[in-house]
Formats: structure tokens, sequence, C-alpha cells
């Protein structure tokens, strides 16, 4: 069954010069999905967004929301979008009661019901100052604006900044409980393990580029594992490292081995392991930070040839030469 | 086109600003109206009015003083001419009959006597001619008279003296006539009517009658030695005299109480007096190298008849005349309350709410409330500007009210500005700020900054009001003395120019197309703003 796009970015591309802007952004997400969006600060994820909800203009490829043209159907598209921006800034209005109502009189919605169960939730008062407000506050009562009216497509830029750990859990809730409800979510965010627990797909984003869409079911049940293992003696050690088992890490000092191993034939290898006489076994487990990481790693080596290409300044390019140049030395180090 | 619930987050959020500056500008325009108009600020110019019109009516009577005393001394000057040309005629009668007897050897006798007789009774009536009219003589009558006299002088010669006495018995008749319809020939040609010639000439006529008689009386008594220093000490007298009685006259005719008539007329005679002396001293001081030529007497009549405005150097002069002129109430309600003071909250307001409507909430991020529910942009930005046209609107409607309410406490239609004048102020002010918000919603809806923003729509505003504050300095409601003409120049810097309350005070419609101007200027920046909002990227 081929799933229904309801956001889709084709070949997006705004240059604000100097090398900042995105290039070329294409991705798409599905009906019931959520995307995730993660990359540095001013890698373009905002820019990215500020496109699809019709702010920003494009220069190159197009934006279609439901196929309605992002920049021309913007008020129509919005009749289907919440949008939690990624800079908190309200009105100039009192308080949060009054600022939640209006935006209720601007989204034509008469039932508060939701919004009151998301303010208790997430333990809301909504009475309060807007200007004397904290920043998880503000990110709270920006939370609650959104997601209030109950459309089918949630936004959210950068929406668990501010928020303490435990709101950030009952957030998470909510937005899971949202996807259960079969609404298509896009968020962006910097924290890799929040996109993990909520996010089907994540795209990385670097320096305008999108450099991989990582699936998280596929990354969370990979065919391969990663285990490390310690013997207590060195025969033991180099008895094992006989066998044909492929090694990915090598620690001989500490008499340990990491391997690489087919889901597959993990029975294989325990019924091995029976025999020896083991400090410890772990699995190295595969996240998304680690596999972005491992990309960033492989791309930055070929930029160092490729970065006369980008529009940047001598000093900029010396700066990242000398930074990569250590990590590469580090990473060298390592597989010693 | 509209958005409710905007327009009322709009109306919450620059409620407090919009009241205080609206009670701010009322309170002071109702300060300036009701205090100007119990102050009586007109009083010191209508005092100073009083002096100039004094200084003109003291530099007439001058000249009347010096024009009556110069007359006097024509009379008695004629008279004496009159007489001094009888006795020359029997002197050239003695002189003609020596001739014939040289010239044919024996004296004169019978016809030929007769005819050189004639021919001198003929050079002297046509040199009396003009005289005759209004004596009751005839020229032949003359020429018989002076024929019978010359033919009496052969046998006696104290016939000239008879001669002499018989003429100044009708010089009082003769000359002062002839004078009086000179002077009447003459105020017509100068544009008097009928009646004004005819009461010169009445007056000429007594002045030459009273100078003639007093010449007669003169020369027959010993003291004629020093008839002119006499002649014009009792010219001087009865010119101030007459000065004195002709005033009294009239403000007892008046009904003025004998005292202050009294008090009134001994003023104009002193005046009278004064303008006399000094004419005198100043014929004396001229005459000095022997002679008076008719320049020198102008430049000691223009000395003698100086009035106040005439002693101050002319700058000053006009300086003072315009003050006097000048209209206090138009230029304070008018061109500092309407065009200066009045506007500076406004548009404090205006910069401020135009900025916090669009790019205040674009730069802060908080537009994207508004947006990210199904409204267009087209209708944020006419919300927007509808908020505030229509607290503009309001706060004009307010103060125009307020306006009203004081020019009628302070005297309605009495007062120095009408209705009619202080409703077109309000409408002028307003239609001002209305360009001003106008311009300011367009920097609002063309930039993403705030700081942008403000400093293009805000920066110019401001900078149009100092330029009309510089500018107030070469304009014509800022009297010549304080005036400094190139500081005009700023005033075509500013758009409040196109607010002119001189126009309105002095009846003239260029108001009408200055308004007109106004009008469009605030409906083209309002439109490229809305069009401008709709089309650019915003960074939410």
């Amino acid at each position: 069954m081929k799933k229904e796009i309801v956001i889709d970015v084709e070949h997006l591309t705004k240059d604000y010069g100097m090398g900042r802007g995105i290039f070329d952004v294409t991705f798409n997400v599905h009906k019931g999905e959520v995307f995730g969006f993660v990359g540095t600060n001013g890698s373009g994820k905002t820019t990215t967004i500020r496109h699809i909800m019709g702010f920003l203009k494009a220069e190159q490829g197009e934006v279609k929301v439901l196929d309605m043209d992002a920049w021309k159907d913007g008020p129509k598209i919005k009749e289907f979008v919440e949008y939690v921006p990624g800079e908190i800034a309200f009105p100039d209005l009192n308080n949060g009661i009054t600022f939640l109502k209006n935006q209720a009189e601007l989204l034509g919605l008469k039932n508060m019901d939701y919004a009151n169960s998301l303010i208790s939730r997430l333990q809301l008062d909504p009475s309060a100052n807007l200007k004397r407000m904290s920043k998880g506050m503000k990110q709270k009562t920006a939370i609650v604006a959104a997601l209030m009216a109950d459309k089918d497509i949630l936004i959210l830029d950068e929406p668990t900044t501010g928020l303490d750990p435990l709101m950030r859990e009952t957030f998470l809730e909510i937005i899971l409980e949202e996807k259960k409800k079969g609404k298509t979510i896009l968020m962006s965010s910097q924290m890799f393990d929040e996109l993990e627990m909520t996010c089907d797909r994540v795209a990385l984003i670097l320096d305008g580029k999108i450099i991989d869409i990582a699936d998280i079911e596929k990354l969370q049940n990979p065919a391969f594992k990663l285990y490390k293992i310690e013997f207590t003696n060195e025969q033991d050690y180099k008895k094992f490292k006989n066998l044909k088992f492929e090694v990915v890490r090598d620690q001989p000092q500490y008499t340990q081995v990491t391997i690489k191993i087919a889901t597959t034939s993990l029975n294989h290898l325990f019924n091995v392991l029976k025999n020896y006489h083991l400090k410890f076994i772990s699995e190295v487990k595969q996240n998304l930070e680690r596999h972005f990481k491992e990309i960033l790693l492989n791309k930055r080596k070929v930029k160092i040839v490729t970065s006369k290409e980008l529009d940047k300044t001598k000093r900029e390019r010396k700066r990242e030469r000398k930074t990569l140049k250590k990590e590469y030395e580090k990473q060298k180090e390592d597989k010693k | 086109m509209i958005n409710k619930a905007l327009f009322k987050q709009s109306c919450k959020a620059n409620w407090v600003k919009w009241l205080s500056v609206t009670i701010a500008t009322c309170t002071m325009l109702a300060i300036v109206i009701i205090v100007l108009g119990n102050l009586g600020i007109n009083d010191i110019r209508d005092s100073l009015k009083d002096v100039f019109t004094q200084a003109d009516q003291e530099a007439v009577l001058k000249e009347n003083s010096v024009d009556s005393y110069d007359l006097y001394l024509t009379s008695v000057d004629g008279s004496n001419q009159i007489v001094v040309g009888i006795g020359q005629m029997f002197d050239s009668y003695d002189n003609a009959k020596e001739e014939y007897e040289t010239a044919t050897g024996s004296p004169a006798t019978g016809d030929a006597l007769v005819a050189i007789q004639t021919q001198i009774a003929q050079g002297m009536v046509s040199q009396f001619e003009g005289m005759l009219e209004g004596t009751g003589f005839t020229s032949e009558q003359l020429q018989a008279l002076i024929v019978g006299q010359l033919a009496a002088y052969d046998s006696d010669p104290a016939a000239e003296t008879n001669f002499i006495n018989l003429i100044k018995m009708f010089l009082p008749n003769m000359l002062p006539q002839q004078i009086a319809s000179q002077a009447k020939e003459q105020a017509l040609a100068n544009g008097a009517t009928e009646e004004e010639a005819t009461a010169t000439e009445e007056q000429v006529l007594a002045l030459a009658t009273v100078a003639v008689n007093d010449y007669i009386t003169q020369s027959g008594s010993p003291t004629f030695v020093y008839s002119t220093a006499l002649f014009e000490s009792n010219a001087a007298q009865y010119v101030n005299q007459m000065m004195y009685d002709s005033v009294y006259n009239l403000q007892i005719s008046q009904g003025v109480e004998e005292d202050e008539a009294n008090i009134n007329a001994t003023a104009v005679k002193v005046i009278s007096n004064t303008a006399i002396s000094t004419y005198q001293l100043w014929q004396h001081e001229y005459s000095a190298d022997g002679s008076l030529t008719d320049d020198e007497k102008a430049l000691a009549k223009t000395e003698a008849t100086k009035s106040i405005s005439d002693q101050i150097p002319e700058k000053v002069a006009v300086a003072l005349e315009e003050l006097g002129n000048m209209d206090v109430y138009g230029l304070i309600i008018g061109s500092i309350f309407y065009r200066i003071a009045g506007l500076l909250l406004p548009m404090v307001f205006v910069i401020m709410t135009a900025n916090s409507l669009l790019a205040g909430q674009v730069d802060s991020g908080s537009m994207a409330y508004v947006l990210s529910t199904p409204t267009k942009r087209r209708t944020v930005s006419v919300t927007q500007m509808t908020y505030l046209l229509f607290a503009l609107f309001s706060m004009f409607a307010l103060l125009t009210v307020v306006s009203v309410i004081a020019v009628w406490i302070v005297g309605g239609n009495n007062f120095a500005i009408n209705f009619s004048e202080i409703l077109l102020f309000n409408l002028g002010a307003f239609l001002t700020m209305f360009a001003i918000a106008g311009f300011c919603f367009m920097c609002s809806a063309i930039f993403n900054r705030t700081k942008h923003s403000l400093s293009i729509g805000g920066g110019l505003t401001i900078f149009s009001l100092v330029c009309t504050i510089l500018g107030l300095f070469g304009s014509s409601v800022v009297p010549s003395a304080m005036r400094i003409s190139q500081m005009n120049f700023f005033n075509y810097l500013s758009i409040i120019t196109f607010f002119d309350t001189t126009d309105i005070l002095t009846g003239s419609m260029d108001w009408l197309w200055k308004f007109g101007i106004l009008l469009a200027v605030g409906i083209v920046t309002i439109i490229i703003g809305v069009f401008r909002f709709d089309k650019k990227d915003l960074p939410l």
C-alpha cells in the first residue's frame, strides 16, 4: 500500500549567501508519521519549517502540504496545521488566559475542553503574566496554543527547549498520543533521544543540506549487532580471536574484542562462549546519535577536499580543517 | 477583510498608550485655548497698534500746523509784495516821465502824459487781474482808478500814500480769496472731493484773511521794522490757537466735558507749537548761508513733522508695526499647537503603534501565532491598518470635541478663532497624522526588524516635526523682527507644510488641495504597505 504524502518538500533552496541557507532539500512526510528533524544551530531546520508554514517564499523547488502550495495557499493549509514556533514571543497581552482565548478566537475554536486538559497535564498556570513567564512556561503556553485546535498536522520547531525533564516526558507522551490519533507530525530538535523515542524517521540536516534520513525502526532492530567481550585471561582471548568472528575493534591490553554479528547467528555465539571465561559481555547499542556521528565523520573527511567550493572565509575554513584533523587523528588512535 | 479577534488584540495591546496620549493632548489644547481666551493677549497688540495710529495722527497734525504757518507767512508776504509793488509803480511812473523829457527835451503833458499813465496802469492791471475776483472790482475800473491816482500824483505826491492806504483796504478781500481758490484747485488736483476742497478753501481763506489783516495793522505801526520776526511769532501763535480752538470746539460739540476738552485741545496746541518751533529752528539753520531754497524748506518741514514712527529706524518701525498687526491666537493655536505641540504626542503614538502592529510582531515572532491560524496576510495587514486609523480617528474626534467646547467657553464666534477655523485645524491635523500613520504603517509592513521600521518611519516623522519647528522661524506667521527668512527652507523638507494654518486663517482656499495631498500620501503609503506585506518573507 502506497503511503499518502502529507508534506512534500522538493529540491527546496533558499540561499542567504555566505554559505547560509538551505540547498536542494528534499524529503516528504507521510500521513500518520512522526518525522524528526535534527541538526546543529543554524543548519537550516527552522528555515525549512518556515517554508512549510508559508512564511518564506522558495527560491527554487517547491513545498506542498496536502497537495497545496505552501506559499500560495498558506491560509487554507493552516486550517489543517498547528504550529509551535522555535522562537517564543507572545503578542502584547496581559496573561496566558487572554492569549489562549484570543488564539482560540483566531482559530475559530469554541470548545476549550481539550485545551483545559492540556493545561492540566502540562501543569501550566495560564493566569500568569505573559512577560514574566519563565522560558519553560512560555514553551508550555505555546504548546497549548498550538495543540488545542486538534488539527491533523503538527509542526513543532524545537518544542522541548526550556522544559524540565519531567515536563519533557509528559510532552513526549502527549506527542505519542497525538501520533496514535493518526496525526502527521514534523518536529525539529537537537535532542537525539527524544526524536528516537517519538519519531518514525529522522532527517539530519547540516549546513542547509540533508545528509541522511534515518529509519528509527531499522536502527533499533538492525541485522547486525555489536558485542563487546572481555576475557579473564589471555589464553581465552587469543583462542577466541582465532575463531571466525568479525572483529571490529581489538584491545589486547584489556583482553577485549568487539565483534559484529548477524542477529540470526546469536545462538552460535553464545554456544561458543560457554567454554570461555568471560569478565563481561555487553551489546554495543546502535542509536541515532552514534549513527549520525558516523555519517558526519565520513562526510567531513570528504568535505576537507570539497570545502573549496563552499563560500566560507579563509579563517573559518582554517579553523574547521584544524578541528577535523584532530578528530581524524583521534579516530586513528582509537582504531589502534 | 478584517479579523475581529486580531482587532481586539490590537485594542488590548495599545489602549493604555492611546488613552494617555489622548488625555494629554486634549488637556493641552483645552488649556491653550481657555487660558489664551482669558488672558487678553491681544491687549498688547492693540496698544502697539494705538501707538502707531497716534503717531500717524500726530504726523498729520504737525503737517497741518506747519502748512498753516507757511500759509500765514505767504499771505503776509503777498500783502507786502502788493504794497511794495504799488510803491514801485509810482517810481516807474516818475522814471517814464523823466525818460520822455530826455527824449523830447520837454516835460510830458496832455496826451503824452495820459499815454504813459495808461501804459503803467495796464501793466498793473495785468499783474493784479487775478486778484479782482470777489472784490466787486472789474479790470476796467481798476485801470481807471490807477490812471486817476497817477494823475493825482502829478499834482500831489501824497497821492502815493493815499493809494497805498486805499489798496490796503481792499487787500483783505483780494489776496486771501486768491490764495484760497489756489488751495482749492490744489486740493482738487490732489484728488479731494468737491466738499473737502471747499472746506480747505474756507480754512485757507480764514487763515489768510487773519494774516493779511495782521499785516495791515502791523505795517501801519512803528514796529513794522521788525516785521519778519514779528510775523513769524504771530503766525505761530495764531496757528496754535487755531488748532486749539478747532479741537476744543469739536470735542464740545461731541459732548466731551469742558475740562477734558481743554486738556485734549491743549495737548494738540503743544504738538502744533512743537512742530512750528522745530520748523522755524530748521529754517534758520538752513538759511544761515543767506538763502533758503525750496529743497531746504522741504527738509525743514520733514524734520518738523516727524512722528514717533519716523524717529525710530525704518526696520524697527516695520517690525513694531507688524508686531502690532500679528495674530497671536492664530500663531499659538494654529502654528504652534496644531502644527507642532499637539502633533508630537499623536506622532509618538503612531510611530510606536504602527511599529508594534506589524514589524514589532514579526521581529519578536509573535506574528507566528496569528499567521499559523487560517488568517490571510492581507487580512492581518488590513486589520492592523484599520485599528491604527480607528485609534487615530477617535483621538482626533475627541480632540475636536474638546477644542469646540473650549472655543465655546471662551466666547464662541466672538473669539479670535471661530468654530469653522477650529474645525478645519482639527481636520488638517488629522489628515497630517493620517499621512504620517500611512508612512509609518508602510515602514512597519516593509521591514522585518523593529529597528529599521522605527528608524525610517519614526525617524523621518520626527525629522518632519523638527523641520517644522525650525521652519516656523522663517515663516510669515513670525514677525519680521524674529524671522530668519533662510529658515523657511526647512518647511520644504516637512510633510506638515501641507497643513497650512495661515491658509485657513486668511480665508484662502489653498488648504483644499494641500489637504488632498495629505490624504493621497496616506492612501498610497497604506496600499504599498498592504501589498508589500503580502509578498515578503517573514522570519517567523
